[in-house]
């Protein structure tokens, strides 16, 4: 049964690579050995951990030799990765970033401040056009959506939904992963939340930062950053995460502590990241052989592996190109089928507004 | 044992006229210089105007600067503006509050390894352990305050089973600006204990042997003698606490986050661009807090210069 | 009979529950990765991390390239203004205060803009044999900042409890040098002061995160920052192996001091 998938998905993504025009298989080649004379390509803020990024590098590695690939800063948030780029204008050193991974809000601001160069890869065609620029600055890489992350050795019974959370019983409990006023994960948080209140697109924000308003009045949030130490501590035994991160973080407990990852009933947000190369780009060639391998079938599988949706998710299943094992790791698909994804101008909007009312709004006025 | 800081200095006496026995020849300090002079304080200078002086005046311009380069008041009104203002209070007030229980604390435990007639080790053990806890800062310090005294914390549960006492009821919390505190004072009292010991050093036995030849009791030693020549050196010391906690941002920022608005983290928000991204704004946060600490750290020579005149 | 006054022992008593106590309690924790009890899986699986290694070894490096520098910078200068420009010392010691009044964050943008590849003088994009050195040197340059108040405040009070005049006058007489002296009869007899300095510079460079994130530099507690984004145990595990090393390497410095030559103090 595995076998027939398997070969089935061998046997498309032969006809996928057969069907582009052997003219793509040349460019790639002679990509490679400019990419090779460039020698390195230098990521930055991609964790091991985050949508199997670090089975994606070796992979990377592996098929092409001769390219080491320098690795900044794991830890960075979109605003960093931007403040890369823009610190090492001109600097050719390690320090600058070639290629950068953000959230989907950050792409527009980054085109316009000049800090991206445009690149169409070869499978540009099956990226879903609300998900790219249209002159090929930046596109969508992967999705999630998100998600609770529960420590079920402290909570005993799970919330299923974001009105579940305001419940009396999950008093001191609930946390972001981020901060709103700079996260980009925390930021959608909130403006997931306001979704599930019934609020239109517009007003998700307010509605948003009232419920966490009211989840801080009530006693139920926790302001401390939901990180993996956290949940297995016991202070923030709920954290709102991309559904991705939790599920890694799951894997990592190994059962201590046992966790549940429940994708909310009445409000389920996607969030898209991009990838784009940057105008500074010590290593331009690298950078677009990094792209290509990305928009592959195979990078696109390593991403899936990590969890995460793959942007060319629908483009891979329509040619059930998607392995059966690793689709069955993920949660069930339905949840997904409820997704939300907020246009540009909805995000940028949400953006504006949770971060600079967030304090006022939310934060406690310490006497 | 190795004395890290001291606020008790020699007078400046015989040194004045050494020069003149090196040979007789006179000199000023700037035009007298040899070349073997020039050489030693060289580095020093270079180092201070390439990594200190410039990026400070750096920051200087870029706090008037509009996002488009141009001139501009316009930063330093926001700093006026009450969320900022605000933002600011607090950061006084925690740093205030940690300095001056710090300095309390450290002082008595300072005290108490010094003068207590403790056993041997203890001493250099705790010296050490200074100089460890006072950089133990930021996410592992919050951590560790959390895995002991947030609500599922070590303390917290112990206290709950086996004395039957619910702190959080009782109305503790650790996320608060107390909590913040107390998490600060795990890295000022350390710093206190290393800057105050060598004072406290200071206080010549003969003081204390006098002081009681003459009929006064320990209380009246200290009122007397011990505590108005430590004040100097103690009023100098929470000067420089002050400004230790008040650029700590790592330890609130993991603690507290996003309920309590200190300055660090506002400043931390807006220099990094994106988001809320004024970086002239973000210079002009970070011009101020420049301001508050230079004056504390300007008490703390001032009243330091003072205190030179009783311990040599 | 035990030794020491009652109300010493009460104080000392409850500092060291309050330092102590959020210590156990992380060990405590570092030690739960195992649902079955108590187990140091959580310290095996970083010390097995090849990462932690590497990382640990940059940090180190870079702390005694910080500590070398620092001393060649103050040490020769604060000779100078003890011996022959005591008017100075306040202007010298306002600068070494400069770090703790400029915030660590604003001291490290002003280096990336000041000294990138297309400003003026671009260390940044310096290279030995192929390897870009900018970086590390920057870092360093920041260490040494950051560490520079300790260091002064510890050379000089070392450099007080020593006869510097009678001392440079008899090396004067006998015919050194001025370079011969600072090495050879200063800065043997300061050499616990030195040490006192370069203890505390190592405690803030393993420590430091910060900066070395700002400059992408791959040091430990960069390390200790990644490893907290998707385990829960390890990096309980790491403050608990940080904390660890910092009191190694201090310990054997003040062990060292032991057999330092004893300086002739004043009194």
């Amino acid at each position: 049964m595995i076998m027939k998938n398997a070969f089935a998905a061998s046997v498309s993504v032969v006809a996928m690579l057969a069907s582009t025009a052997v003219m793509a298989q040349t460019d790639l080649n002679a990509l490679y050995e400019a990419a090779k004379a460039e020698g390195q390509l230098t990521t930055i803020a991609l964790p091991h951990t985050w949508c199997g990024y670090g089975g994606v590098i070796e992979a990377f590695k592996a098929k092409y030799p001769g390219i080491t690939v320098n690795e900044l800063n794991p830890d960075a948030g979109s605003a960093d990765e931007l403040e890369a780029i823009r610190a090492n204008k001109g600097n050719t050193g390690p320090q600058a970033p070639d290629v950068i991974d953000v959230g989907l809000s950050f792409g527009p601001a980054a085109k316009e401040e000049g800090l991206l160069q445009a690149y169409k890869v070869s499978t540009w065609d099956s990226i879903p056009a609300e998900a790219k620029d249209a002159d090929g600055f930046w596109y969508g890489d992967y999705y999630g959506v998100l998600a609770f992350g529960v420590n079920k050795s402290i909570v005993t019974t799970s919330p299923t939904s974001w009105a579940d959370l305001q419940k009396a019983d999950y008093a001191n409990n609930v946390a972001l992963a981020g901060d709103p006023r700079t996260a980009n994960n925390a930021i959608l948080s909130v403006y997931a939340a306001g979704l599930s209140t019934g609020a239109d697109a517009a007003g998700a924000a307010e509605a948003g930062l009232q419920f966490f308003k009211a989840l801080n009045d009530k006693g139920n949030f926790v302001p401390v950053d939901g990180e993996a130490s956290a949940i297995a501590q016991g202070t923030t035994p709920i954290v709102v995460n991309w559904d991705y991160n939790l599920l890694s973080q799951r894997d990592g407990f190994e059962g201590n502590p046992e966790m549940d990852v429940i994708v909310p009933s009445d409000g389920v947000l996607a969030g898209v990241y991009i990838q784009a190369i940057s105008a500074y780009a010590p290593h331009p060639n690298a950078a677009k052989l990094w792209m290509e391998y990305l928009y592959s079938d195979e990078g696109q599988l390593g991403w899936l592996a990590g969890y995460c949706h793959p942007i060319r998710f629908n483009d891979l299943a329509s040619r059930n190109a998607l392995p059966a094992d690793l689709m069955a790791k993920l949660p069930a698909a339905d949840n997904y089928a409820k997704a939300v994804f907020p246009t540009l101008d909805e995000q940028a909007a949400a953006k504006t507004k949770i971060s600079g009312e967030w304090d006022t709004v939310v934060g406690a006025k310490i006497q | 044992m190795a004395t890290v800081n001291s606020t008790a200095e020699p007078t400046a006496g015989p040194v004045q006229t050494g020069p003149a026995s090196l040979g007789g020849r006179k000199r000023n300090f700037l035009t007298g210089m040899t070349l073997g002079d020039f050489l030693a304080v060289a580095p020093f200078v270079l180092f201070a105007l390439m990594f200190l002086l410039l990026p400070m005046s750096y920051l200087i311009v870029q706090a008037f600067q509009a996002p488009d380069g141009s001139f501009t008041l316009d930063n330093l009104a926001a700093l006026g503006t009450p969320k900022t203002l605000d933002s600011f209070l607090i950061s006084i007030r925690v740093s205030g509050a940690s300095a001056i229980l710090g300095c309390v604390i450290g002082l008595f435990i300072a005290l108490a390894i010094i003068r207590g007639k403790l056993p041997d080790g203890i001493r250099s053990t705790v010296m050490t352990f200074s100089g460890v806890a006072s950089n133990f800062a930021g996410i592992p310090l919050a951590f560790a305050f959390l895995a002991t005294l947030g609500r599922l914390g070590l303390l917290t549960v112990v206290l709950k089973t086996v004395f039957g006492f619910d702190l959080y009821k009782a109305g503790f919390n650790l996320l608060s600006f107390w909590g913040l505190t107390l998490t600060y004072l795990y890295f000022q009292i350390p710093l206190m204990i290393l800057i105050i010991a060598p004072a406290i050093d200071g206080l010549k036995r003969e003081w204390s042997e006098a002081a009681s030849t003459l009929g006064a009791s320990n209380w009246q030693f200290w009122r007397f003698v011990g505590l108005p020549v430590l004040w100097p050196n103690l009023l100098g010391t929470l000067s420089l606490l002050f400004a230790n906690a008040f650029g700590a941002i790592a330890t609130a920022y993991a603690l507290t986050g996003s309920t309590l608005n200190i300055v660090p983290v506002l400043l931390y928000a807006q220099i990094q661009g994106d988001v809320l991204g004024n970086r002239g704004l973000g210079a002009a946060l970070a011009l101020g807090m420049v301001i508050i600490t230079a004056l504390a750290n300007v008490i703390y020579l001032v009243v330091r210069t003072r205190a030179e005149r009783w311990l040599k | 009979m035990i030794r020491g006054k009652p109300w010493a022992w009460l104080v000392f008593g409850l500092g060291a529950l309050y330092f102590l106590l959020p210590l156990l309690a992380t060990f405590l924790f570092s030690l739960s990765i195992r649902k079955s009890g108590y187990t140091l899986d959580a310290y095996a699986n970083v010390l097995a991390d090849p990462r932690f290694q590497s990382t640990l070894g940059y940090s180190l490096f870079i702390a005694l390239c910080t500590i070398v520098i620092g001393l060649v910078i103050v040490v020769p200068a604060a000779y100078y203004i003890r011996l022959r420009a005591p008017k100075l010392r306040p202007i010298v010691e306002f600068v070494t205060l400069l770090p703790l009044i400029i915030p660590a964050i604003v001291l490290v943008f002003g280096y990336i803009r000041l000294y990138s590849t297309s400003s003026w003088l671009p260390v940044l994009g310096w290279q030995l044999g192929g390897q870009y050195v900018g970086g590390p040197l920057i870092l360093t340059f920041a260490y040494v900042a950051l560490g520079l108040p300790y260091m002064y405040r510890a050379i000089d009070t070392g450099l007080r409890t020593i006869d510097v005049q009678t001392l440079t006058e008899a090396a004067t007489i006998l015919g050194a040098n001025r370079l011969t002296i600072i090495a050879q009869v200063i800065f043997p007899n300061i050499i616990i002061a030195v040490l006192s300095g370069a203890f505390l510079t190592l405690a803030i460079v393993i420590g430091e995160f910060t900066i070395a994130s700002l400059l992408s530099q791959p040091v430990f507690g960069v390390y200790m920052q990644n490893v907290g984004a998707n385990r829960a145990f390890e990096p309980a595990a790491l403050a608990i192996i940080s904390f660890v090393i910092t009191w190694g390497a201090m310990g054997m410095i003040q062990l060292l001091s032991r057999f330092a030559p004893k300086t002739a103090r004043k009194d």
